[in-house]
């Protein structure tokens, strides 16, 4: 048991049928795994699929071929216990409800009790102490990313999956909000999947990079990141950041003669 | 003394219409069957206020419980064919023909069914009620937030609490755009079946006052008509603006 991976992704191909009829192969024999605990992210230029390998783990899609397994089951099954927690690149944030009443849907969903204390002591973590009655469209970009972020840790999900939650910030709030996704992870430790096209993101907050092409996603390289945690900003500005950081950059680039 | 203001600043174009109307009617000299004046309408409602309150109360009360037996059915209905994708073919299009017989050819039939009382007048309130329930409603649970379907997939939620706590709470602006149309037509509806049916009411007491050539009280009960339509369009104007503030 010990040696089953969280996350199984084994020779999945993913295709899509275009309205003309015609067939369009988005993931070609894509094979990766997770350990509990482990956070890995699935770094790729746009339109390579990445975000697809995220909705085929949350059962929002269905492989064309090869087999997505969640702690050894099919991905539907977590949801339906109500143990997997996402966070995309679009909020989803239900506009009639507060941020307090937003952070507590999973618990009604789930039909379980609110806990009310689990609620404020996560409001607090995603710093937004104060804003507890404010509406999402009150908020700022970065502060309904918080509470799309708090709402997935509420439940303390077995999965996280995360498709580039902040996709849509400016670059100052987006190094902020990886600088406290760093702290909530490590104090929480969930096995999490990170889709990012960002380079330095997939650095600071993973112990893996799964690096993919595009059209068809494929994974090109494997990179394993040293850095131990708890993490401190200031590794961003080491060598090692540096170097790697190209690296992965160069990685990503398309091949000279490539359309 | 501000009240007064605001209401001149906001409804000075009626004043004056209403002035020029009585000073046309007093300085061309047309005797009240051709043109009854705003001053002879009055009159006629200070004369006999309980003939006007008795009816005006009728004609309100078929009204209103013809609108929340409407908005309810056509409320209920949206909320089964969203349960339904059969029950969607069946009752969408049942529901587009009936909006689309006019109310003038209904009534005949419909007093058949149910005499030529208050109940066909309530039947006709609640079909013309229950349309843009219906409709608006139906497309209102389908208008959800972006992302919001696929986040009650992950989260795993049934379908009772799909409908619970997202697609009747995102209907809620369109369901307030519904009672908006609805409020405003159910007077009216109230009142053709009244002139139609000709029994009782406020469509009836325009009905009889017409054929009696007693104009100024035909008048008298489509004033207080139409400031029952304008006050509850109003209201429903006041809930959608909220509903919108606090919903989207």
């Amino acid at each position: 048991m010990d040696t089953q991976p969280a996350i199984a992704v084994r020779g999945v191909t993913k295709r899509f049928r275009l309205d003309d009829g015609s067939e369009f192969t988005a993931l070609d024999d894509i094979s990766l795994s997770l350990a509990e605990g482990e956070f890995v992210t699935l770094l790729g230029p746009s339109g390579c699929g990445k975000s697809t390998i995220l909705r085929l783990v949350a059962a929002l899609e269905a492989p064309s071929a090869g087999t997505v397994l969640v702690e050894g089951k099919a991905p539907a099954e977590l949801s339906r216990q109500h143990r997997l927690g996402v966070a995309f690149q679009d909020h989803a944030l239900l506009p009639w409800l507060d941020v307090a009443a937003n952070i507590a849907l999973p618990f009604r969903v789930a039909g379980q009790k609110v806990d009310e204390a689990r609620v404020a002591a996560l409001i607090r973590l995603v710093g937004l102490a104060g804003f507890e009655k404010a509406r999402p469209r009150q908020l700022s970009g970065g502060m309904r990313q918080r509470v799309a972020i708090a709402r997935a840790l509420v439940l303390k999900p077995d999965v996280l999956l995360l498709d580039e939650p902040f996709g849509a910030l400016d670059a100052v709030t987006r190094r902020q909000m990886n600088i406290e996704l760093q702290r909530i992870w490590t104090e929480q430790r969930t096995t999490t999947l990170l889709v990012t096209h960002d380079v330095g993101e997939a650095l600071f907050l993973s112990d893996r990079i799964v690096v993919l092409s595009g059209r068809p996603g494929r994974v090109v390289r494997v990179v394993d990141v040293p850095f131990a945690r708890p993490r401190d900003p200031a590794i961003m500005r080491s060598a090692l950041f540096h170097e790697m950081s190209d690296d992965l950059t160069e990685a990503l680039a398309p091949p000279a003669g490539a359309p | 003394m501000k009240a007064m203001t605001r209401f001149f600043r906001s409804s000075w174009g009626i004043l004056a219409i209403l002035l020029f109307w009585q000073l046309w009617v007093g300085l061309s000299g047309v005797n009240s069957i051709v043109l009854p004046s705003p001053m002879g309408m009055l009159r006629s409602l200070a004369a006999d206020p309980a003939l006007y309150l008795s009816s005006t109360a009728q004609t309100v009360a078929l009204a209103a419980l013809g609108l929340v037996l409407g908005v309810a059915l056509g409320t209920g209905l949206a909320v089964l064919t969203w349960f339904s994708r059969f029950l969607a073919g069946l009752l969408t299009p049942l529901g587009i023909i009936f909006a689309s017989v006019p109310v003038v050819a209904l009534i005949p039939v419909l007093a058949r069914i149910f005499g030529y009382d208050m109940r066909t007048v309530l039947a006709i309130v609640v079909i013309i009620c229950f349309f843009p329930a219906f409709v608006f409603t139906g497309a209102g649970l389908r208008a959800l937030p972006p992302g919001s379907a696929d986040l009650f997939r992950v989260l795993g939620a049934s379908t009772w609490r799909r409908l619970v706590l997202l697609a009747l709470p995102a209907a809620v602006p369109d369901w307030a755009v519904a009672l908006r149309l609805a409020a405003a037509n159910s007077i009216l509806a109230a009142m053709v079946a009244e002139f139609l049916m000709g029994t009782s009411g406020l469509g009836y007491l325009f009905a009889s006052a017409r054929s009696d050539f007693d104009m100024e009280k035909a008048l008298g009960a489509s004033a207080i008509a139409t400031v029952i339509s304008v006050l509850s369009f109003l209201l429903a104007s006041r809930f959608e603006g909220w509903a919108g503030r606090n919903w989207r």
